[in-house]
């Protein structure tokens, strides 16, 4: 039988378990992907978004063989980019990370959300967040943080 | 692959479905959370067929598998459709839920289901043997229940093309985002030559089914908006009589009181 076949962090790989395995746990136990988190389980709280073939999707209501064909990114990977360059700096600069659990998804749904709209509106980035829940910040820094790295890295969405 | 099956064509697709007990998976959003036992998944969002927004000269057709996120973006689908899809969960689910999917799972919450019943949609249901055109409401029964057979799949929903210009929408839930319905509302108007043509009204997550009342609808029919609201009392309280509420965390008193308010505002906004 053909095992699911894709492309993680830019590398081809196989994946010899059941289709019907959530995303999240394979990319967490089988590779080690651990900057995933999980939340809820429920797709309510983006702590497990990764990109699938450039789209935010919640891991957690993803099934294994869902992802055959598909290219998948995750922060382990993202974070090789200029672009997460620009958001880490911002992040940094206006203090968008506290414990630090929502931040993955949080800057993986920033790039979601730059690739499509490279400036945003405040009102923008907020829906562009909102299935992203964050317990510690209050979330406005992390809105200016988005809103910081779509002004300094200009150019780079 | 373990417990799934991927299909590169629709008649491979059904031919996988009439042969073995695999489960129809599209986005996963509802699937995911059951998290069935024992199940083998047939993965649906790389069939081409099942994956576009086309037009004919009646009917708007949505793909199965098309996500909300990529009905949002295309200019063929409807104002009203779209105004529903924009207020299900954030992106990362909208990304992935489908149109078919929101219909299989059976939900009477499920928001885009609403909007259909309200535009006498219909859906092109496919099987290895033979294909048909069923009405909403004979493909959605209730919740959990649809009136679809082993081996069948939802190929397209079909919108009507004209009719949908005047309409109401409303979702009520408990916050912004992410929200599940506590009722949701939609409305189709229809006047021509002055007179009421349509005042199609349906209610969901209030009951187990979406509800529509056509006989109440009647009531406005061939009316002119002056003449309506001669009537509205009784319109309302006929609603008032009729509609299911169950019992949620907002009470179903409170559904009522909201159902009839959608009611009473849709008409007000076309001057009834
Ligand atoms: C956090 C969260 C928030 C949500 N918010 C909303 C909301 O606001 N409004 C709302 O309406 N829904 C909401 N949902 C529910 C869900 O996203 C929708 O019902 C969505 O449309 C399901 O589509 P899917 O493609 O993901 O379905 P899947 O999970 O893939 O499938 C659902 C069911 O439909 C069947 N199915 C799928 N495609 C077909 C087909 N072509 N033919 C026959 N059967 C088929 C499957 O076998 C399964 O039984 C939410 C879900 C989550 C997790
Ligand atoms: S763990 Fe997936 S959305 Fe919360
Ligand atoms: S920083 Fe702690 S949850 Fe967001």
């Amino acid at each position: 039988m053909a095992d699911i076949r894709f492309v993680l962090n830019g590398k081809e790989t196989e994946y010899h378990g059941s289709a019907t395995e959530r995303l999240l746990d394979v990319l967490r136990n089988q590779y080690r992907c651990t900057s995933i988190k999980c939340g809820c389980r429920e797709g309510e709280c983006g702590a497990c978004a990764v990109l699938i073939d450039g789209i935010l999707h919640n891991s957690c209501c993803v099934a294994a063989g869902a992802v055959d064909g598909s290219s998948v990114v995750t922060l382990e990977g993202y974070r090789e980019t200029a672009r997460f360059a620009a958001l880490e700096k911002a992040f940094a600069a206006v203090s968008a990370v506290q414990c630090g659990f929502c931040t993955p998804g949080m800057i993986l749904a920033a790039e979601a959300l730059l690739s499509k709209n490279p400036h945003p509106s405040e009102d923008e980035i907020r829906e562009g967040l909102s299935g992203n829940f964050c317990r510690c910040t209050g979330y406005n820094a992390i809105v200016n943080a988005v809103s910081g790295a779509a002004k300094e890295g200009n150019g780079l969405w | 692959m373990v417990n799934g099956y991927t299909a590169s064509s629709l008649k491979e697709a059904l031919t996988i479905l009439a042969e073995t007990n695999a489960v129809p998976y599209a986005g996963g959003t509802d699937l995911m959370l059951e998290n069935r036992p024992g199940v083998k998944y047939l993965f649906l969002k790389k069939i081409p067929e099942l994956r576009s927004i086309t037009a004919d000269e009646r009917y708007i057709r949505i793909g199965a598998a098309v996500t909300f996120t990529e009905a949002l973006a295309s200019p063929l689908v409807p104002p009203l459709m779209k105004e529903a899809v924009s207020h299900i969960a954030a992106p990362a689910i909208r990304n992935a839920g489908t149109f078919g999917g929101n219909i299989g799972n059976g939900s009477d919450k499920a928001d885009t289901v609403v909007v259909e019943f309200a535009a006498d949609a219909k859906a092109r249901i496919v099987s290895k043997e033979k294909e048909r055109i069923a009405d909403i409401d004979k493909v959605f029964l209730s919740r959990k229940h649809l009136g679809l057979s082993d081996g069948e799949l939802i190929a397209e929903i079909l919108l009507p093309r004209k009719g949908l210009e005047r309409y109401a929408y409303t979702k009520v839930g408990g916050r912004q985002s992410q929200a599940v319905s506590f009722v949701s509302f939609a409305g189709v108007f229809g006047l021509e030559n002055g007179r009421i043509t349509n005042a199609a009204a349906a209610f969901g997550a209030a009951g187990d089914a979406v509800q529509r009342y056509r006989d109440i609808e009647k009531s406005l029919i061939g009316k002119t908006p002056d003449e309506a609201k001669k009537v509205k009392a009784d319109y309302l309280r006929a609603y008032e009589e009729r509609i299911l509420v169950n019992q949620s965390r907002v009470g179903p008193e409170y559904q009522r009181i909201v159902c009839l308010n959608l009611l009473n505002d849709f008409l007000s906004r076309f001057g009834v």
